[in-house]
């Protein structure tokens, strides 16, 4: 039986604005297994960020069910979710978003405080971590000292140091030039290939696409092809 | 909250110019409550130092009845001696018998109406501020035994010498009700307290020429009392309560503080003192909004940081502390920058005084010296730290609220 780390169960999300109702995602059924390198592609507008937001506990659907490892968060309470986010779940965003009065040190240390390790095996484990990615140099660095592709791959290393089920990384090349999304990309091929970590992207690039095994796409909130290829 | 602590310390030093903006006002406006609460002490002490250091006394020791009805005839016995002996076992305090009576002072070319103040030099010199207020002469020598014509000295105050226009060495005829109510004196010192209204009705004789005048053999009216630490007062009332009813156990006494005996300035100074409060309140409720202001702001810039925070899978709770820190950090550093000023300022004041100027006449008749010395007392500082608490709750409380509530799908995407 698969191991199936996320499942979107008949989920529906309509966004109300005064009047006017959007209908963002309608009925989508879709399950992530662990280890997957998946990417959500579809244009503008048709649902990938709000799908990615529903599935990492952000949103709340207007109906049907998201399953994390298998539990049911959709009656959970806001607290519930959080602490589910923090143990299971791992996010890179497209804006970098690390904590700017944080090094990169403490920004990867961060989840690892908020999940109770202790001070020496939050800074082992987040130096670790830091260095297996290539970016020990930038330890004590603050965000406005690093580059883009730099804050970029702390993000990254910040997203896994928890070791969570899935990182789900929204748009995580859109800000970035060429050379240094390839890097970006081969950093997060090589986790999955060699530490078997999931990941689950919403993106346009067609460079991520190109190396995604799975490829989900979405039009107007429905989803119009599942295509899976060999890795 | 280590972590949480070290993020808020950043937070502030990432918007300095706002956190030293909101920093300043609330240091300048606590130093400057300070200084008006060190003014406002100053002032009260120096009103209650006036009062009790001229005719009230800190506590007073009369015949029953005396405070409602000062009868002349309303005498304690054997001249008050035992009770100012028995007064005087309590450590630091000093007591001086008074025989008092309503007068009138007669110059050869002005008269006035007067309180004659009967007592002993000696006991006096410890009691009142008048030993030490005279600008001419002191108080009068004891007649001589056998001296057939001699006049006894009388001590006026300098007011009073103005306006009856006679000068250290003048005669002056004071007058008393009763048979034996007249007699000749020679003014033997001239006194200025600071307080101009006692200056001007107040003449003081020895016990025993008072007595004499107001025909109370010898009996006195009060036996007045000072303290070398007034912060005992209370329990000096509770002992003179206790022991001084055992001295004369038949003679019926009343034992009253001088906020017993002048209760509209016991009143007034309590007043003053609420006013305090009052400016602290306001200063702080203004505070509050700057402070509120500030944070929101800093909050509003920060969205989608929280947004993150929220999103990586910090409560919501222990967002509500990051704000509130903040807050404290920002409203403790101010209160203690403004404590620091606040009191250096006070501190220097007490010592060069604050003269008054053109308010001093008018100060003098309130019974105030015309250089006010402001004060402050170890207490004074605890309540607006208290109220900094507050206030740095009552300002974190909307921001706070704002970051928790967030939604972390929107908050992340914020720009």
């Amino acid at each position: 039986m698969a191991d199936i780390v996320l499942e979107a169960r008949r989920v529906t999300k309509i966004y109300r604005a005064g009047e006017i109702e959007t209908l963002a995602l309608s009925e989508v059924d879709l399950s992530i297994e662990r280890g997957e390198f998946s990417a959500l592609s579809g244009p503008s507008g048709s649902g990938k960020t709000t799908l990615l937001n529903l599935l990492g506990t952000l949103d709340r659907p207007t109906s049907g069910h998201i399953f994390v490892s298998g539990e049911d968060t959709t009656e959970m309470r806001e607290a519930q979710r959080a602490h589910l986010r923090l143990r299971k779940l791992g996010f890179v965003f497209q804006a970098y978003n690390l904590v700017p009065v944080l090094s990169a040190l403490e920004n990867v240390e961060f989840v690892l405080l908020l999940q109770g390790a202790a001070s020496a095996e939050r800074q082992r484990r987040a130096l670790a971590c830091l260095a297996d990615l290539g970016l020990a140099e930038l330890a004590e660095k603050r965000p406005n000292e690093m580059s883009g592709g730099q804050q970029q791959r702390v993000a990254v290393a910040r997203a896994i140091a928890s070791e969570p089920e899935i990182v789900l990384a929204d748009e995580p090349t859109a800000n970035l030039d060429s050379k240094t999304a390839e890097d970006l990309l081969d950093l997060m091929q090589r986790l999955n290939r060699e530490r078997n970590v999931t990941f689950l992207f919403s993106t346009h690039d067609p460079r991520v696409m190109a190396r995604a095994r799975r490829e989900i796409r979405l039009v107007d909130g429905r989803i119009a092809s599942d295509q899976r290829r060999p890795g | 909250m280590v972590t949480l602590l070290r993020i808020a310390w950043r937070n502030l030093w990432r918007g300095w110019r706002r956190s030293a903006v909101v920093l300043s006002a609330l240091a300048i406006g606590l130093a400057a409550c300070l200084v008006l609460v060190g003014w406002s002490h100053g002032w009260i002490r120096q009103m209650v130092e006036s009062a009790v250091s001229t005719r009230l006394a800190l506590l007073a020791v009369h015949a029953r009845g005396y405070q409602a009805n000062p009868d002349v005839e309303r005498t304690l016995r054997d001249g008050g001696r035992a009770l100012a002996d028995a007064i005087e076992r309590f450590p630091g305090a000093a007591a001086s018998p008074r025989a008092l009576g309503d007068g009138l002072a007669q110059s050869a070319r002005q008269s006035a109406r007067v309180v004659l103040v009967g007592v002993v030099p000696e006991r006096e010199a410890r009691v009142s501020i008048v030993a030490r207020s005279f600008i001419a002469g002191g108080f009068p020598e004891a007649t001589p035994i056998g001296v057939g014509r001699s006049v006894p000295g009388v001590v006026v105050g300098e007011a009073l010498a103005q306006s009856l226009k006679v000068r250290l060495g003048d005669k002056l005829v004071l007058h008393a009700p009763g048979e034996t109510g007249l007699g000749a004196f020679r003014i033997s010192g001239v006194f200025r307290s600071g307080s101009i209204g006692f200056d001007k009705s107040t003449v003081f004789l020895r016990l025993e020429d008072a007595q004499r005048l107001l025909d109370v053999g010898d009996g006195v009216h009060e036996v007045a009392i000072a303290l070398a630490d007034p912060r005992a007062l209370a329990a000096l009332t509770a002992f003179a309560r206790a022991e001084l009813p055992r001295v004369n156990p038949d003679e019926a006494l009343e034992v009253l503080t001088w906020k017993e005996r002048e209760p509209r300035l016991a009143a007034m100074l309590g007043l003053m003192a609420d006013t305090a409060w009052i400016a602290y309140a306001t200063m702080f409720a203004g505070m509050a909004f700057g402070i509120a202001n500030a944070l929101l702001m800093s909050v509003y810039e920060r969205i989608r940081e929280f947004g993150v925070l929220r999103s990586l899978g910090l409560p919501a709770a222990r967002l509500v502390w990051l704000v509130l820190i903040e807050s404290l950090l920002l409203t403790f550093g101010g209160a203690l920058l403004g404590v620091g000023l606040g009191a250096t300022l006070v501190w220097v004041l007490e010592h060069t005084g604050i003269e008054l100027g053109s308010l001093s006449t008018g100060l003098s008749q309130l019974g105030i010296g015309t250089t006010i010395y402001p004060h402050l007392d170890p207490g004074d500082f605890v309540s607006p730290l208290g109220l900094a608490f507050a206030t740095a709750l009552a300002a974190a409380i909307w921001p706070a609220w704002k970051a928790a509530r967030l939604r972390p799908a929107e908050a992340v995407r914020h720009v």
